[in-house]
């Protein structure tokens, strides 16, 4: 499936789940409405985003967290799988962009491509289930029970390479830090 | 003949809890320490508080501003090449992202006989200047007398919206 096919579909069907993205479906992410709803980037600290994701899972249990992670981006903090696993957050719910690639420094290739699993790293890691979805038409008819099912649970979407210059949504973290904290404090 | 006095001296746990306690903490994000072995087993024992054991110091850095964003008051237990380990995270989150973030610092092979500048151990010797080059505000906790740079430093933190380190200069008792 293509990156902004995999966006258009999570924008649709996210809900009023809370959203932390990063690296190259951040922008996307934006230009989809969805940047200033129950959301955060996870901008300049690559690996991050599941972490921040299950520190909002944890103090939100009432709220469905969705991270919208990047292959490269997880592989700087894989051990956050085995953290999140720890934790065992039901309502985590971490999509992960897999094309192979570190897209955001020009598409260089990541260590061991094709011979890793992602869903095989979850569920060896603790992650309540994982599974692989290679088409957006499988996500979009999946992704209601997928949001229903107990967490934490990790969705592989293999993406396809995309050639062009990186993009960024431009808006500084701590601004949406503030702004997703007046709001679940409001909610 | 004198006996030679040490130049940092531990803190009952409990009193350290007792402080924590008076300050709301209720979640800890931890990355185990040595100085701090017995601190750490009073959180895990403490029914108020949820322990988290994170694998790195990036992770805890992430889960403490996600819990605060969700209206918890979290904090730090790390040690001192943790500071090393996770300067680009310090930088993303508690700094640019403005998240309050209050961490204690053991300062792993410190001799609390020498002072820490004359420490044989360079993670000893370097944390704070570290701390400094980032503008991170420090504390020291070198004995039952500093009790309260405990609370100095959780409200700087809160105050200035980032990080802060309390450094934990003798194994806590």
């Amino acid at each position: 499936m293509e990156r902004n096919e995999a966006i258009e579909i999570l924008a649709e069907g996210r809900g009023d789940a809370v959203s932390v993205v990063t690296m190259q479906s951040i922008y996307p992410w934006h230009q989809a409405g969805q940047g200033e709803i129950f959301h955060v980037d996870a901008s300049q600290c690559m690996g991050s985003a599941s972490s921040i994701g299950l520190g909002l899972a944890m103090a939100r249990p009432d709220k469905k967290v969705i991270v919208l992670d990047g292959d490269g981006s997880l592989l700087m903090q894989l051990g956050s799988l085995v953290t999140v696993a720890g934790q065992s957050p039901a309502n985590l719910y971490h999509f992960v962009f897999n094309n192979g690639l570190h897209q955001s420094t020009g598409n260089q290739p990541l260590p061991a491509v094709g011979r890793f699993d992602w869903v095989g790293l979850a569920k060896s890691s603790g992650y309540a289930d994982a599974l692989r979805l290679e088409a957006a038409e499988d996500l979009l008819e999946r992704l209601p029970d997928l949001l229903a099912m107990t967490g934490p649970v990790l969705i592989e979407l293999v993406i396809e390479r995309e050639d062009r210059d990186p993009l960024w949504a431009g808006v500084p973290m701590w601004k949406q830090t503030a702004l997703l904290k007046e709001q679940l404090e409001a909610s | 003949m004198t006996e030679a006095k040490p130049v940092a001296v531990g803190v009952e746990a409990s009193v350290i809890m007792a402080e924590l306690r008076s300050l709301g903490i209720d979640h800890v994000i931890c990355i185990p320490d040595s100085y701090q072995k017995t601190l750490i087993a009073a959180l895990q024992d403490d029914p108020s508080i949820r322990f988290i054991t994170a694998c790195t110091e990036d992770e805890a850095m992430g889960i403490n501003a996600g819990l605060y964003m969700g209206g918890k008051n979290p904090m730090l237990v790390i040690q001192n090449n943790g500071i090393f380990a996770s300067i680009n995270t310090i930088k993303a989150i508690p700094l640019d992202a403005r998240i309050p973030t209050f961490i204690f610092v053991g300062q792993f092979q410190r001799d609390p006989m020498v002072a820490v500048e004359e420490s044989r151990s360079r993670a000893v010797r370097m944390v704070e200047p570290t701390l400094d080059t980032w503008g991170v505000p420090h504390w020291r906790l070198e004995g039952p007398d500093d009790i309260g740079n405990i609370r100095a430093a959780y409200e700087k933190a809160h105050e200035t919206m980032g990080p802060v380190a309390l450094i934990v200069g003798a194994p806590t008792l």
